[in-house]
């Protein structure tokens, strides 16, 4: 019994360690030279930027020798990690959009890109874009790699079965408010029994909550997420449940429904577009985009940023500004379905030819005007953290059939106690 | 040298003493605390001050060969585990100024419902995969114990899943279970039976993450027992033979018993690992998702209390609240293993 017992003492250790142990982990995987000012590092994570821009980077800024590191698994908790130690943190390195905001508190741990000449770039990228990375104080710590303009992809064969719109222009038309979408839905559903609207009522939520100019908390920290814009969207995300038009996909089921033909329309960002041409290769030119009802709706979308204790803050900010140019955004639009922040990329030949997945459709005309348009919208740094509970509750109505009415009065009072935690008012 | 820093006070009493090796082992009805201690202990007491301290510098080889143990343990466990105590008492967001906030982070430990959803989560997955495995265990070591041919591949093939990765078994659970598109469902289907939506509804949710732990260590425990049967004299079960009794009777009260101890080891480390089901559900619901990541799966009945951890430090950010997170339920698995320890025990006393 001596050995059950001392195993027992380690896992029981080995639990209560696991916080410490998994954030001692992520610090050994990159090692730079942060005091030297010619040895540049760069983190970004797979598909993160173009690695053929990258990979030009290192030839075009000869005198600089950059040390690039696609870093996998988590990435946030490796560069928090990482941040602690100036030895350990690298000169440039990306940040994910939807961790941009929980950034902003510790904006001294970044060199405010503005003092490195990105004020005079500014006019150049997308407004609300700049001013996600941006301190209330007018910090600009991330410089915009690529935005996720939304837009209703949907399946022009199915459209045509059910007797609706299958034009592009017309389904944006016709297709203009979640009412008229949700409607087109149950049409779709009725004249095609195993196809479905929306994958889960979640991703609606997202889109409607993306609409506003608001979102769970205001830019005084106090939280508004029990508020009417939140509430519209709740009821707005519910109605393709209560209509039976909601796939309820909450697994790894999607990839499936998608090629499968469950998913009539998927609601999603540009790059979700990848997403779909992957997991459905056969559904091949019969998607097509629309704009999304009821308005632009930006999803994710990455920066880069200087940590404060890089070597050469000056060249790493000349590096970024390369790699993120207009023509470079171009090519990392072709190689990795990042949609470009500058609008000046717009016009360039490789956005504007058209799509063989969407039948050469020229997604273009949907997506560019869209991420011009879309509403800026302060977002807080606990934001994500106090949003989560709507998101469940929306599964719990998913998988238990919960009341909605009651689904939503428990996400408001789990999301005040998150924003207390969290130091919200 | 025991691990007892942290979980010293631990009320599993003077049984297992300090002792590293095979004392006790040969003991098998194993005396309680006084009678083996004694013996043990005198020399330090009557030796003086530098009894302790001469032996350390005679056998400084010895510890040398064996500190790199200690030496990481005490830089990657050891510190990680106190530093948490430490942050359990703070709000922190990882880089930023820490605010020590005193018992605020238990407080709302207390008040959280979410938290105690993902303990009762975590406490439903245990019992729905341990009984099973156990008992499945036990069946199949006898079953294994009772062949002459081909042992060695039964013993491989029972060890292997244990050491198949956990990630690549829940993807393949995920796509067997998958609601539209699974294995299962395809067969119940073509049975003419309905589908079931395993990976929604709140409870097949659960059976399924306890089907993959069950399925992933019942080999494990079973080949433990098997050790266990081997070690029980062959002769025991010959006089029982001689003296008329059944397989059953055999079963119950020569194999059980002289069993107990290796059940007791089983029972806690099922316990230590069934309550800390971490990888099973995040890898089954989408840890990747950008929007509420690691969140357990519809209406979380895939929330296990460590996924909850992980979602309040890693995606929150909120160290000190996940600190406090790991801290309760260390003292929850501490109370079940206590519980299970003593009931196991009287059983043994009783015997």
């Amino acid at each position: 019994m001596d050995l059950s017992r001392r195993r027992f003492l380690q896992a029981a250790v080995l639990t209560a360690a696991a916080a410490g142990a998994t954030a001692a982990c992520g610090g050994g995987s990159a090692s730079s030279g942060a005091k030297d000012s010619k040895n540049l590092s760069l983190w970004y994570w797979s598909g993160g930027l173009s690695d053929k821009v990258v990979g030009d980077a290192k030839k075009h800024f000869s005198g600089i020798s950059l040390k690039t590191s696609v870093v996998g698994g988590d990435f946030k908790t490796k560069l928090l990690t990482g941040l602690r130690a100036a030895q350990s943190a690298p000169d440039i390195t990306g940040i994910k959009g939807e961790d941009i905001a929980s950034f902003l508190p510790n904006a001294d741990r970044f060199v405010d890109l503005k003092t490195v000449g990105a004020d005079k770039l500014v006019p150049q990228y997308l407004s609300w874009k700049l001013k996600q990375a941006t301190t209330q104080d007018g910090k600009l710590i991330g410089f915009p790699i690529d935005i996720g303009p939304c837009a209703t992809f949907y399946r022009e064969d199915l459209f045509a079965q059910a007797g609706l719109p299958t034009d592009p222009t017309e389904v944006s038309a016709q297709l203009a408010t979640w009412d008229d979408y949700f409607r087109a839905g149950v049409e779709l559903h009725k004249a095609v029994p195993k196809t479905f609207l929306v994958n889960n009522i979640g991703s609606v939520f997202t889109m409607v909550v993306g609409q506003g100019t608001q979102r769970f908390i205001d830019e005084d920290g106090r939280f508004i997420g029990d508020q009417d814009h939140i509430r519209t969207a709740w009821t707005t995300a519910v109605k393709p449940y209560t209509l039976g038009i909601d796939a309820k996909i909450n697994d790894n089921t999607w990839n499936a429904a998608v090629s499968g033909g469950t998913l009539g329309t998927e609601i999603g960002a540009a790059w979700h577009a990848l997403d779909i041409s992957n997991a459905a290769p056969g559904t091949k030119g019969k998607w097509r985009v629309a704009s999304l009802p009821g308005g632009p709706s930006n999803l994710g979308g990455s920066f880069l940023a200087v940590p404060a204790t890089s070597g050469n803050p000056e060249e790493a900010f000349k590096i970024i500004s390369w790699i993120l140019g207009p023509e470079n955004q171009a090519r990392g639009f072709t190689d990795a379905a990042l949609f470009p922040t500058a609008p000046a990329a717009y016009k360039l030949p490789a956005l504007t030819g058209g799509d063989a997945f969407f039948g050469g459709q020229k997604t273009i005309e949907i997506f560019g005007p869209a991420a011009e348009k879309i509403p800026t919208a302060y977002e807080a740094p606990a934001d994500a953290a106090v949003s989560a509970p709507f998101y469940s509750e929306l599964t719990s109505i998913e998988a238990k059939g919960k009341d909605p009415d009651e689904a939503w009065k428990d996400a408001v009072a789990q999301a005040k106690q998150i924003a207390q935690r969290q130091g919200v008012k | 040298m025991s691990s007892s820093p942290v979980a010293g006070p631990a009320p599993t009493g003077p049984t297992s003493g300090t002792g590293t090796g095979a004392t006790g082992r040969h003991a098998p009805d194993r005396p309680h605390g006084p009678g083996r201690r004694a013996p043990r202990i005198r020399p330090v007491s009557a030796g003086a001050r530098r009894g302790p301290r001469r032996r350390v510098a005679r056998y400084w080889p010895q510890y040398l060969a064996i500190s790199p143990y200690y030496v990481i343990f005490t830089v990657f466990m050891l510190f990680p585990v106190l530093y948490t105590v430490f942050l359990a008492f703070q709000k922190w967001d990882g880089i930023g100024d820490m605010h020590f906030v005193g018992f605020q982070q238990f407080r709302f430990l207390w008040d959280d419902p979410v938290f105690w959803l993902s303990v009762r989560n975590t406490l439903v997955i245990w019992v729905l995969s341990t009984v099973p495995m156990l008992f499945m265990a036990l069946v199949l070591a006898v079953l294994v114990n009772s062949t002459k041919r081909l042992t060695a591949f039964y013993r491989v093939a029972l060890f292997i899943p244990s050491i198949t990765s956990l990630v690549a078994v829940a993807i393949f659970f995920g796509a067997v279970f998958s609601n539209n598109f699974g294995l299962i469902n395809a067969i119940l289907r073509a049975l003419h039976l309905s589908a079931v939506p395993w990976m929604s509804n709140e409870w097949t949710i659960k059976l399924v993450i306890s089907a993959l732990m069950t399925w992933q260590w019942t080999g494990y425990n079973a080949i433990i027992y098997l050790a266990g049967l081997q070690a029980i004299p062959s002769e025991l079960y010959e006089a029982a033979r001689m003296d008329g009794a059944g397989p059953v009777r055999i079963f119950r009260s020569i194999t059980i018993p002289l069993l107990r101890p290796i059940i007791l080891f089983t029972v806690v480390i099922s316990t230590v690992t069934g309550l800390q089901s971490f990888t099973e559900p995040q890898v089954l619901f989408g840890s990747e998702a950008a929007t509420n990541p690691n969140s357990g799966g519809p209406g979380q009945a895939g929330l296990t209390t460590l996924l909850y951890f992980y979602h309040q430090a890693f995606d929150n950010n909120d160290f000190g609240y996940g600190a406090a997170i790991v801290w309760a339920f260390f003292l929850l698995i501490l109370l079940i293993v206590v519980i299970n320890w003593r009931l196991v025990q009287r059983k043994e006393r009783r015997s």
